[in-house]
Order: structure tokens, then sequence, then C-alpha cells
């Protein structure tokens, strides 16, 4: 194998490299190719592929042994994993993950095909697609909430008031001003302005669409006969409505637009806070119209936790209690059982159990830096007996 | 094998690909095509049906309760974009090219020439980048408003201005992309007049706009009917550059020329990752649907603009 040579490296490591980078395959084709009749036709294309090896193996030189782990999905779970991401593999030098931040359709559909060894998402499979894809692990890594957000000039000081049957209406298109007064109703001694709604909603499939439009439907009968709630939802036409891509699109999105509003991951809780966008209090189960606070996220939690069956897959949204904030949930690590090796099953075993450990990636300063909370410890446990099942 | 037949099977692989890329699509759209009907094109509610249902059987095909696939708005958004950046374009595109043709001396039109083609070497997301960071904050806050008091009284003109994504916006970052298609090639047909005909219209005491307006322009007629066609093709299949600047309207349909809107092509890759959760798959068969819709307009409308050009006698258009 002469362009091995050429790359200055030892046949044997590079294809060692290349194996575990998963390219072994390439590699494989290359001699087969250089072999048959046409071998000065695809002379190029080996030299090609073999630099394409060197290269990878020159990028990691002193663990030619690693794995590769790819993470993509939810965008309100990736600040999280890019503090944990290099914490862990400080630690863990034979691993090596990668995180994007696509939305939380895409890390489903990308851990089913297999593309990705990990998908991040707020919302867990649904029935069908569990059934269709058995052996699929939708296993919760923490706590998170949404804020409902928005621009209105002169009022992003003022915690506005909203419930869900308010939202419900504002999203479908039937209350249209910020001074309908249906929204002065619940936000009494508050001057609003005149002035036109915009909507903002997800265009990418969503676990933030999936807990808000969960927030509506089971808050409001109407929205549930008639949207319902999914990662992605037929939004009614709402004149003005924009569409915006991953949390940060929603940020940008409402800081552009006065008079909007939007519903945005708790992860963000910074940015909104930089660009003095507002945030609401939203009305829970119980009729009192609480703040977002690591207390009342809590709250929610342990009234729901114990409901939590074995495979997790449980909406923990508008849950009972006097102080419990309505849109919480877990945030999921979508997870084939079955992997295609040992090697990258053991690693993914160890990540998980460091990510859901209060030692690990559920310590408070890690929680703290995100506003998320720390899975509750029966959950911990619940999550413990399915990272078990990875093979 | 000879060398010959080599390279008729490699030329051959071409418009094989174009065939089954189309049969491919229409294969697998027809359960979609079937459960859609005439619905699709002209009903405007995009409706997965309840993603976390137990799928249901209607009409034969299994689907999600409450599905209903209707795309009337991503049609409107599309030719609506589409023709708001041709009457942007088209003027722009033929003042630039009777400037670059007419009006710059030698060296310098060598220069300018040379820009407007690398215009058109600009990747579309570059401009979909700049519309967004650039353009949407600045129509969005200043010039909507401005057009809305002053031109307020014209049909789809008027009403509430939003936020800077949507309908003009799209227009005229599509219009960029064009402008350099069209400023290029009808400069290049104005070069290829004859000199007699300008010379003999100077004889006739013609100054030199009515030459080129009178005696020029309706010379290359067809070039630029040819090459307006061309852009129109390009502008209706143009994908990330409108995404990222439409505002991505959802089942409705723009009552203004500010609104949000959504095209077909970009509806496509916004909506895949979503439709993938449908477990019934039809989801992503009407997405085949809308992209099959799309190449059957784009390739016709490209196949024209190839006849006209052709018939013009410029046989080597630009695409």
């Amino acid at each position: 194998m002469p362009t091995y040579e050429r790359g200055g490296r030892p046949a044997g490591q590079s294809a060692h490299a290349g194996k575990a980078h998963g390219r072994v395959d390439l590699m494989s084709g290359y001699t087969t190719a250089g072999r048959g009749p046409g071998r000065r036709l695809f002379l190029g294309a080996g030299a090609a592929v073999a630099l394409a090896g060197f290269v990878a193996a020159g990028s990691t030189p002193a663990r030619a042994a690693s794995v590769n782990l790819l993470e993509t999905g939810s965008s309100l779970l990736y600040p999280l994993f890019n503090l944990w991401v290099p914490a862990y593999t400080k630690a863990n030098p034979g691993v090596r993950i990668t995180t994007q931040s696509t939305g939380s359709g895409t890390g489903i559909s990308e851990s089913i095909s297999g593309v990705a060894q990990i998908g991040a998402s707020d919302a867990y499979l649904s029935d069908a697609l569990m059934k269709q894809h058995a052996g699929m692990l939708n296993i919760p890594l923490a706590i998170s909430s949404q804020m409902i957000n928005y621009n209105v000039p002169g009022l992003n000081a003022t915690n506005l008031k909203f419930s869900g049957p308010v939202l419900a209406g504002i999203y479908s298109g039937k209350i249209t001003k910020w001074n309908d007064p249906a929204i002065a109703a619940i936000n009494p001694g508050v001057k609003l302005p005149d002035h036109a709604i915009v909507t903002v909603h997800r265009t990418d499939g969503s676990g933030d669409t999936f807990i808000f439009s969960q927030y509506l439907a089971f808050s409001t009968p109407a929205w549930q006969n008639s949207v319902g709630y999914g990662t992605t939802v037929s939004w009614p036409a709402a004149a003005g409505a924009i569409g915006a891509n991953g949390n940060p699109g929603m940020v940008n999105a409402i800081k552009n637009t006065p008079y909007s509003i939007a519903y945005i991951g708790v992860s963000f809780k910074q940015a909104i806070a930089d660009n003095k966008l507002g945030t609401a209090l939203l009305e829970n189960k119980d009729g009192k119209f609480v703040p977002l606070t690591i207390e009342n996220v809590k709250a929610a939690a342990a009234a729901m936790t114990a409901k939590t069956p074995k495979d997790e897959r449980i909406s923990l949204v508008y849950a009972p209690g006097p102080s419990s904030y309505p849109i919480i949930n877990y945030e999921y690590a979508i997870v084939k059982a079955q992997q295609p090796n040992a090697a990258v099953a053991a690693e993914l075993r160890k990540f998980f159990t460091w990510a859901i450990s209060p030692q690990g990636g559920n310590a408070q300063h890690f929680m703290d830096a995100v506003s998320f909370v720390a899975l509750p410890a029966s959950a911990a446990k619940l999550s413990t007996a399915q990272i078990d099942t990875i093979k | 094998m000879s060398f010959r037949r080599v390279l008729a099977v490699f030329a051959g692989i071409l418009p094989a690909s174009l065939v089954a890329v189309i049969v491919f699509l229409a294969v697998y759209s027809w359960p979609a095509v079937r459960f859609n009907g005439v619905g699709f094109v002209t009903s405007s509610t995009w409706n997965l049906g309840n993603t976390y249902g137990s799928p249901i059987l209607r009409d034969g095909v299994q689907v999600l309760p409450g599905a209903h696939y209707g795309i009337l708005f991503l049609v409107a958004g599309t030719l609506l974009s589409t023709l708001l950046a041709l009457v942007i374009a088209v003027p722009v595109g033929v003042g630039a090219a009777i400037f670059l043709a007419e009006a710059v001396p030698g060296q310098l039109r060598l220069w300018l020439s040379f820009l407007v083609e690398l215009l058109a070497a600009v990747p579309s997301v570059v401009f979909g980048l700049w519309g967004y960071a650039v353009l949407i904050p600045l129509l969005g806050h200043t010039i909507f408003p401005i057009m809305q008091r002053l031109l307020g009284f014209v049909p789809f003109l008027g009403g509430p201005t939003g936020s800077g994504y949507g309908l003009l916006t799209a227009g005229i970052v599509l219009s960029l992309m064009i402008v350099p298609l069209i400023a290029a090639t009808l400069r290049d047909a104005i070069l290829a007049e004859p000199m007699v005909v300008r010379e003999s219209a100077a004889a006739l005491g013609a100054t030199k706009f009515e030459t080129v307006w009178k005696v020029v322009l309706p010379g290359v007629r067809k070039i630029l009917i040819g090459v307006t066609i061309l852009a129109t093709g390009r502008a209706l299949g143009e994908t990330m550059a409108v995404l990222m600047v439409s505002g991505n309207a959802l089942n409705y349909l723009p009552p203004n020329i500010y609104s949000p809107i959504s095209t077909m092509a970009a509806f496509i890759v916004s909506q895949l990752d979503s439709a993938l959760q449908d477990p019934t798959g039809l989801a992503v068969r009407s997405l085949a649907e809308v992209a099959l819709m799309l190449s059957v307009i784009s390739v016709g409308v490209n196949t024209l603009a190839r006849l006209v050009l052709y018939r013009a006698g410029l046989k080597d258009a630009r695409v």
C-alpha cells in the first residue's frame, strides 16, 4: 500500500486509527479498488482517502484507540452538553464527544437512524415510534423548564401574567392585541399597549414546542381538541406569526420584533436577561401565577417523579401543587440499547452514569449554569437501570 | 469496453439521473398523492396530526389522527417571492447590462463586469446571512414602517409591517441572486449586437439613448425573456437564503407584502426532521410530493427558458 507510506506513517497504525474513526470501510474499499482493473483510475481517489485517514489520525495523535460519540438535538440541552463535554473528556481522554444544536426533532431522528449515538431531546418518543423502533431508550439526564418571553416596549421589566387558555388564545389567533380584555383581566393595573401581538414558534422539530403545546393542551380543552401537542404542531393561522430556528433563533426573533411573544428553554435565561426581554408568570394547575424559580421547578418535579414509569416516558407539564411551575420536563438522551460495538456501548454507559451522578454531570454548578434542576434520586435510579441495558 | 463506450455510459448517467429522481419522487410520494388529492394545492393547512396518537386507517392509508396536508400557502409564498424578485431584478439587471455595455469605457467595463459576475459566485447562504443580520433589522424597523405610511393606501402595501422577516425581504434577497445572471447574460448579448445597427441608428440622427432603447434592446428581447425565465427557475428553487429571511410562516396566506411567508424549497428543509417523527411515513411522502411539484415546475421553467434562448440564437446560455 504505497499511499500509506506516502503519508509517512506505518500502514498498521494508520489503519488502526482509521478503525477508531469508523473509516475502516473506506480503507478496505481502497485496497480492493487498487488491485482491480481500473487501478490507475482509482489511484488518485485512493491517495485522497489515505490522506483523509492520515489527517483524521493526526488530529488525535496521542490516543489512537479513542471512541467518537456524536451528540445532536435539543438546543435547550446543548448549553449543558457544552459544559459537560470539556469537563468529562478532560478526565476521560479515551473518548471524543462532538455536540450539535439541531433541535429535538433531529436528535430523535438521527439517534433512531444511528447517525448520532446520543440524541438530545426535550421530548420522549411516541408509543407508535417506540413500537416501530424497539430498543430505543429515553434516558432523563436532568430536569429543565421553559420560559414564556416577550418584547413589549415599556413592559419588559414587568412580569406579565399568562394562563394556558390565554396563551392558547394568542397562539390560535383569537387574541390579537396586547390590550385584549383576556390579558388585561389577569394583569390588573398594567397599562397594556394597543398593539398587535406577533407570535413566534419553532420551525424545526422541537422539544420546546412539545412541552409548550402540552401546557396549552392540558390547560385548554379547545387546544387539545384542535391542535394537540407534539414536537411539531400545525400552528393555527395567527396573522404575522413567525417561525424561528432553535432557541437562539427564538431569542433573536423576539429581540428584533417589538410586541412579540415566544416560548424559550430556561438555559437561555441569561440571553433573555442580557437583551432585557420580559419573562412571564404562568398560571399552574392550582390556579396560581408562579414565576420560574428553582424552588417552583423542584416543587413541580416532586409532584411528578413518583409517577414516572420504568421507561421514563412521562410528561411533567402542568403538575399539581400551589407552587408548581407548570412547564417543566425531563431532558432526554435518546439512545439505541443495541450499539454497533461493545467499545461504544461501554463509553456511552460510562458517560451517562457520570452525567446523572450528583458528583458528575448533575453537580450543582453545572445545573446552576443552565438553570436546570438535578434528577431526583428516584428518577436517577430508573435512569441507571436504563443505562445498564445499553449493550 | 472501449473508451468511447465508457464515456457514453458516463454521459448517459446525467439524463438518467434526472429521470430517476423524478420517477423516484413520483413513486415514493404516490401514497401521499392519493391520500391528499386535489386538496393538497387548494388548502392552506399542513398538519402532521397527533404525532403522539396511534395511527388510524383512513382511505386505505395508515395516517396519524387529524393529519391533513395542504400547501397552498407554500405555492403562494413561492410564486409571490419569485414574482417580487423578478419585478426588482429585471429593471436593475437591464439597467446594469446597458450601463456595462454602452456607458463604461474599456478598462473600467472589464472590472465592473468582473464584479457583477463575482456577485453570481457568492453562495446563496451568504446572501441569506446578510439578509438576516443586516436587511431584516433595517427593513423591519425603518423602511417597512415608512413604506406603509407613504404607500399604505395601495392594496397589499398597507397593514401591519411585522418584523422584517417576510415576503418583500425574501424577494429582495432573491433579486440580489438573480440580478448578476440577468445583467451578465444581457451585457454579452448587447455587446454581440452588430456595430452596423448602431451606426445606422446614429446615421439616422438617433441619440445614444434612442439607439440603445429603440434599436439595441429590441434586438435582444428574446434573450431578455429567456434569461428572465431562467432566473425564475433559480428563484423558485432557492432554499437556504429564503429559509433565513422568510419568517417561515405556516398555514396562512400573506395578507400583505411585509407578511412572513414560506416557500416550497425552504419548507422541505425545515420540516424534514419533524416529518420523520410520523411513524406512518405519510408526512415524509407528502414532503416528497412538495419536492415533486417543485421539480416539475423548475424543470418546466428551465426547459422553457432554454427553448427561448436557443431560438434567440444564444446557445450557450449561462445557468
